[in-house]
């Protein structure tokens, strides 16, 4: 099966920081590839070249089996890749409803172009909806502003905006971070409901009990390069973080 | 205490909390008050002259506002108010061309400072502040350059355009002038881009979080740049308007505008730093250092102290949006 996104030799650097070396990796249709690594490692930055923030130095993109330059996130979006990024990606001055549909907000008058009125009776009724889907127990109206919610409560609306848009790939970085008990099984939730409706996750964490939980697949990276990989079945916790820390430590346990 | 402070404000509070509506209200009872303290507040003569000064530095605050909201200052805009009129004074005056087309050169003159402002903020990356401080300074000085210092002789000739801009008529003792016209019209579309529009959406979300706006394909060096040509623009138009009101051009016209504009936007509630902007907040704003300067006159403040006045109700409004926000409403 061809792979949703495969990325080929990908290098990027700021000034004298190599980020990234040569990575590559691949997300087949309907999996879901863990992207672990130490701070620092490059996982950020490699899925901000994948989402158009960063423009690579050197490497491929291909999605579906088709080279593709991603010069802009407006491209990255129009090829079916919605990213959740780990510096929240919502407003918080805005509304739910307005951040829900910032940048692709449904309008009447469209020829009107950006000075169109938004509809803003469709956007209410679908933040209504999407907010009953992501499982959110407290009763939010979508005009309340970001800025009243919980950090749990912010990565649901996050993710429900990617829900919203059905992408081909779904990118999360770190999305459990800073979230309590009952808001991280909602994300891990969203993440195998993703994947049984056919999409494909690409998901950065720390957490090596979440990678055995919804990942199919792991990837390492360290300074800048992709050191390992693996499937998740029949991998257990100390051997992925021995190859996240690059030590051996199953002999360390042992010994 | 947590029982109260987590229930959801009732409808009044929640609306009194908005900054706007605060700022509302001090204009009213600042005007109530003027009313009462001076019996000739409300006479056709002041109201008239506060309407005809309101456009003038209002227009400018309808797009401050806007670019305060996109996170961004633009301190050129008193400059570019003097400057563009002595350009297009010197251009009709000196024979070359009709009033109509030294309009047009003006304005393009003014899109363009708006263009290299937005250009150096978005593209090199240094702040508006400075961008714009630089600026000012060089507008102003070529204002004095192309004038050598000295106001331009007076303009009385008729046409068209100056009267679409500066005329007036009179309506039962009041003196109403063209301009009110203009200001409401902009003042409307500013709100209905600001509130409605798509593009409202993306000012918003740029003053609030410029990298979520960026990751969500906005384009934002666009917005922002259009903004500032916007701005000038509006400094000149706003500019020309008080020229041909009083027939002078001076190139010092316009000086200290830019913070008495954005002290007008932020007094109605705007934010500062970006992702919060209000129309009716600024055009309280605009209302309400225009009636403290005319009405501290009239109750009898000696001339040379206004200003502390309108320094000090600046102070006292800005306290009560930070308490207001720290009370946990919008902000
Ligand atoms: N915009 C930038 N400018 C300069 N250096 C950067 C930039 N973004 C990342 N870096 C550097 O690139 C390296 C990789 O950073 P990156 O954010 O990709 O790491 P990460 O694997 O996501 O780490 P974490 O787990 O802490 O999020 C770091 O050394 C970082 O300091
Ligand atoms: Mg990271």
């Amino acid at each position: 099966m061809t792979p949703v996104l495969e990325v080929e030799n990908l290098s990027k650097s700021f000034g004298n920081v190599q980020a990234l070396r040569s990575a590559s990796l691949s997300v087949a249709p309907g999996e879901v590839v863990a992207l672990l690594g130490d701070n620092g490692a490059g996982k950020s930055t490699l899925i901000k070249c994948i989402s158009g923030v960063h423009r690579p130095d050197a490497g491929l993109i291909r999605i579906d089996g088709r080279t593709v330059a991603i010069r802009t996130p407006r491209e990255a979006i129009d090829a079916g890749i919605e990213t959740i990024h780990q510096d929240s990606s919502l407003a918080a001055d805005l509304s739910i409803a307005r951040n829900l549909f910032l940048g692709r907000e449904p309008t009447r008058l469209s020829w009107l172009g950006a000075l169109a009125p938004m509809d803003r009776g469709a956007m209410q009724a679908s933040a209504r909806t999407l907010l009953a889907r992501v499982g959110i127990r407290r009763a939010l109206a979508p005009a309340t502003p970001v800025s009243a919610l919980s950090g749990g409560e912010r990565q649901s609306i996050a993710i429900s905006r990617a829900m919203q848009f059905a992408a081909r790939l779904i990118i999360l970085d770190e999305p459990t971070n800073n979230l309590g008990v009952e808001e991280t099984r909602g994300v891990l939730r969203f993440i195998r409901e993703m994947r049984e409706g056919g999409h494909s996750l690409l998901v950065i964490t720390h957490n090596v009990h979440h990678v055995l939980a919804v990942a199919d697949r792991f990837v390492v990276m360290r300074r800048g390069e992709v050191v390992a990989e693996g499937a998740v079945a029949g991998s257990d916790v100390l051997g992925i973080e021995s190859l996240i820390m690059g030590v051996d430590l199953k002999a360390g346990a042992e010994a | 205490m947590t029982a109260t402070a987590s229930r959801a404000p009732s409808p009044p509070v929640a609306l009194l909390r908005r900054p706007q509506i605060a700022s509302l209200v001090i204009l009213l009872l600042v005007l109530v008050g003027f009313g009462l303290a001076s019996p000739t507040f409300y006479s056709p003569r002041n109201v008239g002259n506060m309407l005809a000064f309101m456009p003038e530095l209002g227009l400018i605050a309808l797009g401050m506002c806007l670019l305060l909201t996109a996170g961004e200052f633009d301190l050129s805009v008193g400059a570019v108010f003097g400057f563009v009129p002595c350009v297009v004074f010197i251009l009709a005056q000196g024979g070359t061309m009709g009033i109509g087309a030294a309009i047009l050169v003006g304005t393009a003159l003014a899109l363009a400072i708006g263009l290299v402002n937005g250009l150096l903020v978005v593209k090199i990356g240094i702040s508006s502040f400075l961008v714009t401080l630089a600026t000012m300074l060089m507008v102003r000085g070529a204002a004095l350059y192309v004038t050598q210092g000295f106001p331009l002789d007076s303009w009385r000739a008729p046409s068209t355009v100056v009267t679409l801009l500066a005329g007036s008529f009179e309506i039962g003792g009041l003196r109403v002038y063209a301009s009110l016209i203009w200001f409401a019209a902009l003042t409307l579309l500013a709100a209905y881009i600001l509130n409605l529009s798509k593009l409202g959406n993306w000012i918003s979300a740029i003053g609030s979080n410029r990298a979520a706006a960026v990751a969500r394909g906005v384009p934002v060096d666009a917005v922002k740049i259009g903004l500032f040509m916007a701005v000038s623009a509006l400094a000149a138009l706003a500019g020309l308007i008080s020229a041909f009101r009083i027939s002078n051009a001076s190139p010092v016209a316009g000086t200290n505008y830019e913070l008495e504009v954005i002290a007008m936007v932020v007094v109605g509630g705007t934010a500062l730093t970006g992702g919060y902007g209000t129309i009716l907040g600024t055009i309280v704003g605009v209302m309400l250092l225009r009636a403290i300067r005319n009405g501290i006159i009239m109750i009898g403040v000696p001339g040379l102290a206004y200003t502390i006045f309108v320094g000090g109700i600046i102070l006292v409004m800005l306290i009560v949006h930070a308490a207001l926000r720290r009370a946990g409403g919008q902000g």
